[in-house]
């Protein structure tokens, strides 16, 4: 298991190298930064209803969250 | 397929389906070292999160070099509150001692450890009317509070996050002290690598011992109590990852889902290749 290991120290059940294991490189920009108010935009939730942020957040503190899949 | 993972992860907040990655692009955090034809996973973000004030702006961003590490809900609403939140029972240790009380706490995902899963030591200092302990720079003679942690191999312990000191200026003195007063958390984020909790294979132990070793005096405006130490140790216990159920995930001693993944997953990789065999018809 140690083979598969990264630099970080994480497995994963996939070879190294592969582009599915990749971070972020140096000096990437992680989008809006502190002060900026976060871009607005229209999704469907998972019942298909369109939320647009801003508006559905409404005058609450929010956390939004990315992540890479929900099926793997 | 969202539904199916809403409902059956029981999550309580609302999940969006950026198809084609158009938000993920607006906010520039697609991950651009995964290109077009290596496979159905293009298209996915640097993950992260970001926490909002109540206009929408960001107070606090959690981005880490490594997609395996991903932050404690805790954490977050930490962030977002602006003050830490101890669960009623997280492992605790304390030394209680009169004027001054100090504990340490593993806070976050019910007091467990598990690979990646960046959560935090919070050494809570309850201090007494009128007293004061230090932060940097301190004095000749004066002893600053300082936090150490240790844990077992594979446990990554980050740099103490402190709070912001007020400035004390003692009648007399020509010295502005940096002290803090009634409540104080200072927060020690940890997480561990696979070398203690693996993906890829079941537990090698079922319990990590972590150290806490804590230096700090306390004074009020007139006078200082001895320097203290106070050593706490917290066993807590290491679990497994929880993994969606499709094939590539399955036997090797995690939590696998609730539900199968295989048809969702198969579904995805049919979406997107043909996505990405109309994207080449028209782009050439």
């Amino acid at each position: 298991m140690s083979l598969n290991r990264d630099e970080f120290g994480f497995d994963a059940p996939v070879p190294l190298g592969h582009p599915i294991r990749s971070g972020l490189p140096d000096g990437q920009s992680t989008g809006p930064e502190i002060g900026d108010r976060l871009p607005d935009f229209v999704l469907p939730d998972a019942s298909g209803t369109d939320i647009a942020f801003h508006a559905d957040r409404g005058t609450a503190k929010a956390v939004l969250l990315f992540y890479r899949s929900a099926v793997w | 397929m969202l539904a199916a993972f809403t409902e059956k992860q029981r999550i309580p907040f609302p999940l969006l389906s950026d198809i084609d990655s158009e938000v993920i692009r607006r906010y520039g955090i697609l991950n651009t070292q995964i290109k077009p034809d290596d496979g159905f996973f293009y298209g996915i973000p640097f993950p992260g999160a970001y926490v909002t004030d109540g206009d929408g702006r960001v107070i606090a961003k959690f981005f880490h070099d490594t997609y395996k590490i991903r932050d404690s809900a805790e954490l977050l609403i930490d962030a977002a509150l602006g003050r830490v939140t101890l669960a009623e029972g997280a492992p605790k240790a304390a030394s209680p001692d009169g004027d001054v009380k100090v504990s340490a706490v593993l806070h976050g995902g019910q007091g467990t450890l598990r690979q990646g899963i960046r959560r935090s030591v919070v050494v809570r200092f309850e201090l007494g009317d009128g007293l004061h302990i230090y932060g940097e720079p301190v004095p000749g003679g004066m002893v600053a509070t300082t936090v150490a942690v240790t844990g077992p191999p594979g446990l990554v312990v980050e740099q103490a996050i402190l709070p912001p000191t007020k400035p004390l200026v003692l009648a007399g003195m020509d010295v502005t002290l940096q002290v803090w007063s009634g409540t104080v958390d200072i927060v020690v984020p940890i997480y561990p690598t696979s070398e203690l909790a693996s993906e890829v294979r079941p537990l090698d132990s079922n319990n990590a011992t972590i150290e806490v070793a804590v230096r700090y005096q306390a004074c009020d405006s007139d006078a200082c109590l001895l320097p203290q130490s106070a050593r706490f140790a917290l066993t807590v216990p290491i679990d497994v990852t929880e993994v969606p159920a499709i094939d590539v995930h399955m036997g090797h001693g995690q939590r696998e889902g609730a539900y199968d993944g295989n048809p969702h997953f198969k579904r995805l990789i049919a979406r997107k290749s043909k996505k990405l065999e109309d994207w080449m018809k028209t782009d050439g």
